[in-house]
Formats: C-alpha cells, sequence, structure tokens
C-alpha cells in the first residue's frame, strides 16, 4: 500500500471513529436526560437537598455521625410512614446541621416495619445501602419520595434501585444481592421495637452518659424537645 | 499548512498524559482511603461527585479507567509509527468523549462540579486535539518525520 493510500484509509477511520464517537456521546447524554435525577428511569425529587443535608457527615452502617460521639438518637422508623417523613424534613435536619455534623451526637435508624409488607423490603434495601455507606443518604431521599402507603412503589425493584442509585450506592449488583439477605435484619429491629414496647412510627430513643443504659422518648414533638433529651443524656 | 513536529506533539502528548495519571490517581487514591478529593477554595463539588453513583462503572471507580487511558496515552507518545498515531487518536478520542459526557451529568444530573474531574477533562481535551493534529500531520509516515531545521 503507497504512502497516500495508507494515509487515505487512516484518515477514513480516524473520522469514521469520530462520527462514531459523536454519536455515542449523543445517544449517552439523550438517554441520560430523559431519566430524571439520579434515578435511572424513575423521577425522584429532593436529591440535591439530601446531598446538601449529609454532605460531610460520616454514614457507617445505618449510623449517621461520629461513631464516637457520646450521645446516640436511635430512630425507629418505617419507610412508608409519612409521618416519618415529615419528620425526616422537618423536626431533625436541624439536629442533624448542628449536633450531628459537630460529632455531638449520632443517630441510628432502625427499620419498625408496621404498614406492611412492602416496608420490609424497602428496609432491607436501605440496609443494603448502608452497607455501602449510604444508608442515610438512602432513608432520606426514599422520604422524600415517599407514595401512597401499601400502594407498590415500596417493594417494586425500579424504584428501589432509583433510591439507591440516587443515594450514591456505588455497587448496585453488590446491593442488589445484599438486600435479599437483609430481610432478617429488618424483622429483627421489628421485634426489637416492639420489646421496648413501641407501638407507632416514628419513635426515638436516646443513649448517653447520663442515661441508664437506652432511654426512651416515644416521638418528641419538636426539634426543641429532641435537644432538651439530648441535652439531658449527655 | 504547517504542523509542528511530531517529536514536540510526542513530547506535549507525554507530558500532558503524564499530568493526566497524576490527577486521575489523585482522585482514586483519595476515593480508595475512605475520603474524597479535596476541592480548592473550600467547594464541596468533589465530594458530592465522587460520593455519586456516577463516579463508579461496575463498582470501579472511573479514576481508575482513566488512569489506564493516560498511561496508554503515554505509551503512545513513546512511539513513532502509525499504530501509536492511530491508537493515540483513538484513546484520546474515547476519553474526549466521556469526559464531555461526564460534564454533562456533573453540571445536569449531579448539580455540582468537582475540579479535578473539570482538569481531567481540559487535560484529555487538549489530548484530543494534539493526537488529532499528530495523526492528521504524520499518518501513513513509517516512522518519526525528522524536525525542520
Amino acid at each position: 500500500m503507497s504512502y497516500a493510500d495508507r494515509r487515505s484509509r487512516l484518515l477514513q477511520l480516524a473520522a469514521g471513529a469520530a462520527f462514531l464517537a459523536l454519536a455515542v456521546v449523543l445517544v449517552l447524554i439523550v438517554v441520560s436526560s430523559s431519566n430524571s435525577g439520579d434515578g435511572g428511569d424513575t423521577k425522584l425529587e429532593g436529591g440535591a437537598a439530601v446531598r446538601k443535608l449529609v454532605e460531610g457527615i460520616p454514614q457507617h452502617g445505618m449510623l449517621l455521625g461520629d461513631p464516637k460521639a457520646p450521645v446516640a438518637l436511635i430512630e425507629f422508623g418505617d419507610l412508608q410512614c409519612p409521618v416519618c417523613a415529615a419528620y425526616s424534613e422537618e423536626i431533625l435536619p436541624e439536629i442533624m446541621e448542628t449536633r450531628v455534623r459537630e460529632g455531638e451526637v449520632k443517630i441510628d435508624f432502625r427499620n419498625f416495619t408496621i404498614i406492611g409488607e412492602e416496608s420490609v423490603t424497602a428496609g432491607a434495601a436501605a440496609l443494603a445501602a448502608g452497607a455501602q455507606g449510604r444508608g442515610w443518604s438512602f432513608v432520606e431521599l426514599f422520604y422524600r419520595n415517599q407514595g401512597g402507603e401499601n400502594s407498590g412503589y415500596a417493594g417494586d425493584d425500579a424504584f428501589l434501585e432509583a433510591v439507591a442509585r440516587g443515594a450514591g450506592v456505588k455497587d448496585l449488583a453488590e446491593w442488589n444481592t445484599d438486600r435479599e439477605e437483609m430481610i432478617p435484619a429488618v424483622e429483627e429491629s421489628s421485634q426489637e421495637a416492639q420489646r421496648l414496647g413501641f407501638d407507632g412510627t416514628p419513635t426515638f430513643a436516646v443513649r448517653g452518659r447520663e442515661t441508664n443504659g437506652i432511654e426512651l422518648l416515644g416521638t418528641p414533638d419538636s426539634t426543641g424537645d429532641l435537644e432538651a433529651a439530648i441535652d439531658e443524656a449527655s | 499548512m504547517s504542523y509542528p513536529s511530531e517529536g514536540n506533539l510526542q513530547r506535549a502528548i507525554a507530558f500532558l498524559a503524564a499530568l493526566g495519571i497524576g490527577v486521575a490517581a489523585y482522585i482514586a487514591i483519595a476515593e480508595a482511603g475512605g475520603g474524597s478529593p479535596v476541592c480548592l477554595a473550600g467547594s464541596s463539588g468533589c465530594e458530592t461527585v465522587a460520593k455519586s453513583s456516577w463516579s463508579h462503572l461496575a463498582g470501579v471507580n472511573i479514576a481508575v479507567f482513566g488512569i489506564a487511558g493516560y498511561a496508554l496515552l503515554l505509551a503512545t507518545a513513546f512511539l513513532a509509527n502509525d499504530l501509536a498515531r492511530f491508537g493515540g487518536f483513538l484513546l484520546a478520542l474515547g476519553g474526549f468523549g466521556y469526559s464531555v459526557f461526564l460534564t454533562y451529568v456533573e453540571i445536569f444530573k449531579i448539580e455540582a462540579i468537582c475540579q479535578w474531574c473539570l482538569a481531567s477533562a481540559v487535560l484529555m481535551t487538549i489530548l484530543f486535539l494534539l493526537c488529532a493534529t499528530r495523526l492528521i500531520a504524520y499518518a501513513g509516515t513509517g516512522e518519526a518525520v525528522p524536525e525542520r531545521a
């Protein structure tokens, strides 16, 4: 092959590759823009707000905050519970922004599935996200995209995967495997809540230097009430 | 049209690919250590992007793919034949295309900008232009074209 032929052939191949690359990038952008937020095929709300809320706060399992924080606030919640969602948006953020961010308090989310079987599926998905350090992000994002109780969304694989993706779960294949294995842990924490005498969600307990083991708080009415309980425990 | 000598293009490609390895390695090491790359001026964009699901492909940090891509580009800079010219062009084209997509994702999906990712995208853009220039100017020449006096 002559110099001119070889050069012409290479440049033709390069031009073809460039057009192909342009097409692939355009397809990727169109496909991803037709999906909303970070959630794959499911439209999710509040992704940016959740990222801002938990950004910079350590997450280990379902624990939000410094694991060495002297006060542990334990929330027993049901992901389908609208009161839990309202609590998550209205009562807890101030505590997360101050006490948790400053390392004074850690919040431990535990599933207390009182609404239905879908809560168990969703709770297990949250624990699997927790295994990758995105448990609280999952819970917060789930609450912001809550649907009707037992309407099917909470056990829907596509919805749960969208929440996991939006929460920043990095290995979705591992998450998918883990969530099946987390169901006994969800049932266990629900039984723990019942043993403690809780009968609704969200319910809280606190443990600190000044408490004798776990002190039950029930459902404090306001951020101020929760802060007072934290102060007493610390 | 006059082009830079192939030697100069190779040196520029080698330099930028080495810089790219440094940037991608920093992102990968910061993430492997359980943290996130640190943005300048206190911006939290790097952490937001690093913790998003877009930062990984099949469970592997995309910075690792970046290191591999830059390393291969660096290798092409040391050879002066059509395989290196065309291979370098394809690598830089792929890297540039993916950088465009990731920058789109940062702006419109994650709504945060990671300065290190942006630096890598700029490097990849320049590398693409250099590799394209190298291919257009010197494709078909079996060996390096001597620099003009």
